[in-house]
């Protein structure tokens, strides 16, 4: 993000030397005012989840908590198994942007840096996999997943494996698109030098693009950490029996009852779910930016 | 290359694919083993604890007595639990032997093969004649018992004694009385005069049912709508004046279902609400806590009372079960008077068995109008799997919705809420 | 290799030559796609394939456990739907809700990545942040929050507007009327979807060479035709990307309608496709009509992205 900034100063040098010191104390202003606006949910999400559950019923509007109790984080993490269901929500988004990037840097390799004539197609092929409603492919993918338990049971119901294999899938068209401006803006000469030197192709994209790309890669999979860390429609259907299994949103809906739903609860369980993304964000942030700097140039 | 891929991906999914839609073959039990893991699912709840420790002692009692025999309780969430269950009787792997369910689910359940029927088991048990008779007609589909009820919720009317002062007036005796009481209420106070919403069906229905009318009734072997009958009909034309400017603005109410509009009495924005024994606790906490009262929802006439909505949970046998004499036997247990008071005491829920119940009312007098809204009887939805293509479809409270906006006259409404119900009943 | 090679922006040029430099080899790409293939096939292919087959059967709960005969229908689903005059007012409102929230999602999302150029650091730093807070968090609790704020009578929103001298807003329902609910759940679903726009289009102005910008001014061009003829040119791959991203999404939009409108909105009139499918036939069990609604789904979008590749196309753009 840092060297980003310079480059950037320099990009806008020409337009702001001529700018006032004031002008830009007012785009600045209005930076914060709409981060204060984006934050607010956000806020009130986190004060709700420090609330007594009696003020929240009651509706209390104070936008400060008034009175802050970890009530509700207590309720969410203790009494179930809270540690748990985050170690198996971390195997599985974790597990997804491992193999999601992998499978979709290959293919992005093989769609920018090949010509064939099915290449268009295949594009659009990959966009069709994204178009179709998840909820219409629960019941075909759940008897996939039973069948493959049959042969490899780790893949089956009740294994996270199930969970890992399906949002792989759904998560690679997005990461093929992504990947694929990367792989386009490594420079050929780089290619032809390795060749000279006498790699071959598959040495070329381990030893040579991989790492170059690996700050792309990196940034790409923030989007299959957000899909997979989020679901829990197949959480529910392929973790059947098998409680400790269980993944963090299904831990969540615990807090839905028929009688009237736990928000507090609900709020300080989202609160919890939302912090690992943030951490893992945190983490990427520098290549996030630069890295996608190089994917929208496919 | 290419081709030789394509082909691969082809037979590939050849070999998946039958030539139809998967079916899972036969759920039906292979056999019924004395001994071994008896796996059970339960409801999960915000607070846990309690309940698990009155199952705790239900597991160790049946444990001591069966010799061999563990049994397996795991907590399934109320939310999702349509896909586990479905899940479930898709793998007969992952089924468990006894579930809890809400009675609403069961025809469905039933319809999807996937409960074993109870009749006989529930006539021999020493405890089954002891089951309140409107609630074990909440258990049966096409007059086979598939479920043990288990527990029970009742609605009655709360009302804020402060502003009913205010209003010099006493508590409704009629259903006349709530609309004019409620009027009256939000003429002096400003308030909601009765919280009530346009997707809140429970509140509904006890105005149809005490104008003598029905939502359905059997006929052949399924059923026909009643809702465009003359009765049926004023039982929404009453219930929708309380969804108007003067009681409670369709504005703010046309969209709230029971939590709300419960919500907003806890809130103290509202003179009345109907809500249930489930929410007494919330509402004596809060902050209108010392100001209000309960009693069961009065009827036409003067001394009666509206029909409730039997809504509860039942204990039901999976059809795969391998161990169907012992899920039977621990069935028993759990819903047995022990345990149902038990339960009483550990989550507020009400018994179903009518000794039980007798025994609360006694001991709890805030529970009492709840108890006598269940003594007065309780009613119930079709019990057949085309309720849960009504309710899905949000049949009735769209006929609610378009009263209440004024979109449509309640001839009409009605009307079209019964074609789209017999709809869903010639289709299953 | 040093880090100073990786992912810079290139001329078009250079691109132009990258291109011509592809290798042609027929067997090494194919090689390169069998895993991603492996996974898309398995994982993807066969249950769409087996999608459509099962919007042609009456395939309910009981005869997915067995317990009813399959029982083949043919294009009977699919008639069902189009003669029912609901589904067309959904499908309508699904265009234009989705539209609402494409068009919206861009807008805030790209005026937000022009203005994070201009923003020290540290503010910068702090926009993405909440940004991608707000993108991270659960559809379930945004969409809970969010309407917490504009309760009728408990929420924030209506209290500061009455606050402030605005009396008609006391008790007001932001959802009651069609087209306000439409726009209170359409900002919400803004507000959680325009990080990714923002960051990728923020990506793109960045990768942009100030030469670029700099030799266009010098040309005497205005700021407001180095953006058109410079800077939307040099976007439009991202512009691409994310456009057709925001479709996919905005048209499958559920969770938000399910839990703002509690449902559909009052008597459905906010239901989109998707909460359709679910109310119409998911809930109800009945997956045959449920997969004839994903298929509708599915051809829909795909013809809304190829018409919009194909505009592309026509004005240079090469996939």
């Amino acid at each position: 993000m840092h060297l980003l900034g310079q480059r950037l100063l320099r990009a806008g040098n020409s337009g702001r030397r001529r700018r006032l010191p004031g002008r830009r104390f007012g785009v600045d202003l209005a930076g914060l005012v709409i981060i204060a606006v984006i934050a607010f949910p956000l806020y009130w999400m986190v004060i709700s989840a420090l609330k007594p559950r009696t003020a929240i019923e009651a509706g209390d509007t104070t936008p400060y908590p008034a009175k802050v109790t970890l009530e509700s984080i207590r309720r969410v993490v203790v009494g179930d198994a809270f540690w748990l269901y985050l170690a198996n929500s971390l195997i599985v988004a974790l597990s997804v942007v491992v193999l999601s990037t992998f499978c979709a840097f290959l293919a992005a390799v093989a769609l920018t840096r090949y010509r064939f004539g099915s290449r268009t197609k295949l594009l659009i092929m990959i966009l069709v996999a994204q178009m179709v409603p998840v909820e219409a492919l629960t019941i075909p993918l759940f008897f996939l997943v039973r069948n493959i338990g049959g042969v490899v049971p780790g893949l089956g119901l009740n294994h996270l494996g199930s969970l890992i294999a399906v949002h792989t899938a759904f998560t690679l068209p997005l990461a093929i698109w992504m990947l694929r401006g990367f792989v386009a803006a490594v420079p050929t000469e780089i290619e032809e030098a390795a060749r000279l030197d006498g790699a071959s192709s598959l040495t070329f994209v381990w030893r040579v693009l991989f790492p170059i790309v690996a700050p792309g890669v990196v940034a790409v999979s923030v989007f299959s950490f957000i899909a997979a860390w989020n679901d829990f429609l197949f959480a529910m259907t392929f973790i059947i029996s098998a409680t400790e299994r269980q993944t963090l949103p299904v831990a969540i809906l615990r807090f839905f009852q028929p009688d009237g739903n736990d928000w507090g609860a609900i709020m300080a369980g989202s609160v919890l779910m939302t912090i690992p993304v943030l951490i893992f964000f945190v983490l990427v942030q520098r290549r996030l930016t630069s890295g996608m700097a190089g994917a929208v140039k496919g | 290359m290419r081709p030789r891929h394509a082909l691969a991906l082809l037979s590939s999914a050849a070999v998946l694919a039958a030539c139809a839609p998967a079916q899972t073959d036969g759920t039906d039990a292979q056999a019924d083993e004395a001994t071994g893991t008896l796996r059970v699912w339960l409801f999960d709840e915000v607070d846990r604890a309690p309940k698990e420790d009155v199952v705790e002692a239900a597991v160790e009692e049946f444990e001591d007595t069966h010799d061999d025999v563990t049994v397996d309780v795991s907590y399934i969430q109320v939310d999702g639990r349509q896909e586990r269950f479905n899940a479930a009787f898709n793998d007969p792997e992952s089924a468990p032997d006894v579930a809890e369910f809400g009675n609403t689910d069961l025809p469905g359940f039933v319809a999807a093969g996937g409960m074993a029927e109870l009749t006989e088991e529930i006539e021999d048990w020493d405890q089954g004649d002891q089951l309140d008779a409107a609630i074990t007609e909440t258990a049966r589909v096409d007059g086979a018992t598939y479920a043990v009820p288990w527990f029970v919720g009742a609605r009655a009317l709360y009302y804020r004694t402060d502003v009913l002062e205010d209003i010099d007036t006493d508590p409704p005796e009629t259903l006349d009385e709530v609309v004019d009481t409620a009027r009256a209420a939000r003429a002096e106070s400003d308030l909601l005069g009765l919280s009530t919403g346009g997707n809140y069906l429970w509140a509904l229905l006890p105005f149809i049912w005490a104008n003598g009318g029905d939502l359905a009734e059997e006929s052949g072997d399924g059923y026909t709508a009643t809702i465009d009958s003359p009765p049926a009909r004023a039982g929404v034309d009453q219930y929708t004046e309380l969804l108007s400017d003067d009681v409670c603005p369709p504005q703010t109410c046309a969209e709230m279902g029971g939590n709300e509009s419960v919500d907003n009495f806890v809130a103290g924005e509202a003179a009345m609400t109907l809500g249930g024994n489930f929410n007494y606790a919330a509402v004596s906490d809060s902050d209108i806590g010392d100001d209000f009262d309960v009693i069961p929802l009065p009827g036409q006439d003067p001394g009666s009372v509206a029909p409730a909505f039997a809504g509860g949970n039942h204990l039901g046998v999976f059809a795969g079960s391998d161990r169907h004499t012992l899920a039977v036997e621990f069935t028993q247990l759990l819903a047995g008077a022990e345990y149902q008071e038990r339960m009483y005491e550990a989550m507020g829920n009400l018994p179903t068995l009518t000794p039980v119940q007798e025994d609360v009312a006694a001991t709890d007098p805030e529970m009492e109008p709840f108890i006598a809204t269940l003594e007065a009887g309780t009613r119930f939805v079709p019990a057949t799997e085309a309720w849960t293509t009504i309710d899905a479809q949000a049949v009735l409270p769209s006929m609610v919705q378009q009263v209440a906006t004024g979109d449509e006259s309640v001839q009409d409404a009605t009307s079209e809420a019964a074609d789209r119900m017999n709809d869903a009943f010639d289709e299953s | 290799m040093s880090r100073s090679t990786s992912a810079r922006p290139r001329s078009g040029g250079d691109r132009l030559r990258l291109r011509t430099a592809l290798r042609t080899g027929r067997f090494e790409p194919w090689l390169y796609l069998v895993p991603a293939f492996v996974v898309l096939g398995v994982m993807l292919v066969y249950p769409i394939y087996q999608l459509v087959l099962v919007s042609m059967y009456d395939y309910g709960q009981p005869q997915v456990t067995g317990a009813e005969p399959l029982r083949f229908v043919g294009a009977d689903n699919y008639r069902r739907l189009f003669e029912d005059p609901r589904f067309w007012e959904v499908l309508s409102n699904t265009v234009i809700f989705a539209v609402l929230c494409v068009c919206g999602t861009l807008l805030v999302g790209i005026a937000l990545a022009v203005l994070a150029t201009r923003l020290r650091p540290w503010v910068r730093t702090a926009l993405f942040l909440v940004s991608l807070g707000a993108w991270a968090t659960p559809a379930v609790t945004g969409s809970a929050v969010w309407l917490f704020l504009f309760d009728p009578t408990l929420g924030l929103v209506n209290q500061v507007l009455v606050g402030i001298g605005l009396d008609g807003f006391a008790g007001h329902s932001w959802t009651y009327e069609k087209w306000s609910a439409f726009g209170l759940v359409a900002a919400q679903v803004i507000w959680c979807s325009f990080p990714f726009v923002m960051v990728a289009v923020y990506a793109g102005i960045t990768a942009i060479p100030a030469e670029l910008v700099e030799a266009a001014r010098l040309d005497g061009a205005s700021t407001l035709r180095v953006a058109w003829s410079v800077l939307i040119p040099m976007l439009r791959p991202v512009l691409t990307i994310v456009t057709i991203q925001s479709i996919i999404w905005d048209f499958k939009i559920f969770t938000q309608i399910y839990i703002m409108t509690s449902g559909g909105g009052v008597d459905g009139q906010n239901l989109v496709l998707n909460v359709y499918a679910y109310q119409q036939a998911f809930a109800a069990n009945s997956y045959g009509l449920g997969s004839a609604i994903g298929v509708v789904l599915t051809l829909l979008l795909l013809a809304i992205t190829l018409v919009y590749l194909h505009i592309r196309r026509r004005s240079g753009e090469v996939l």
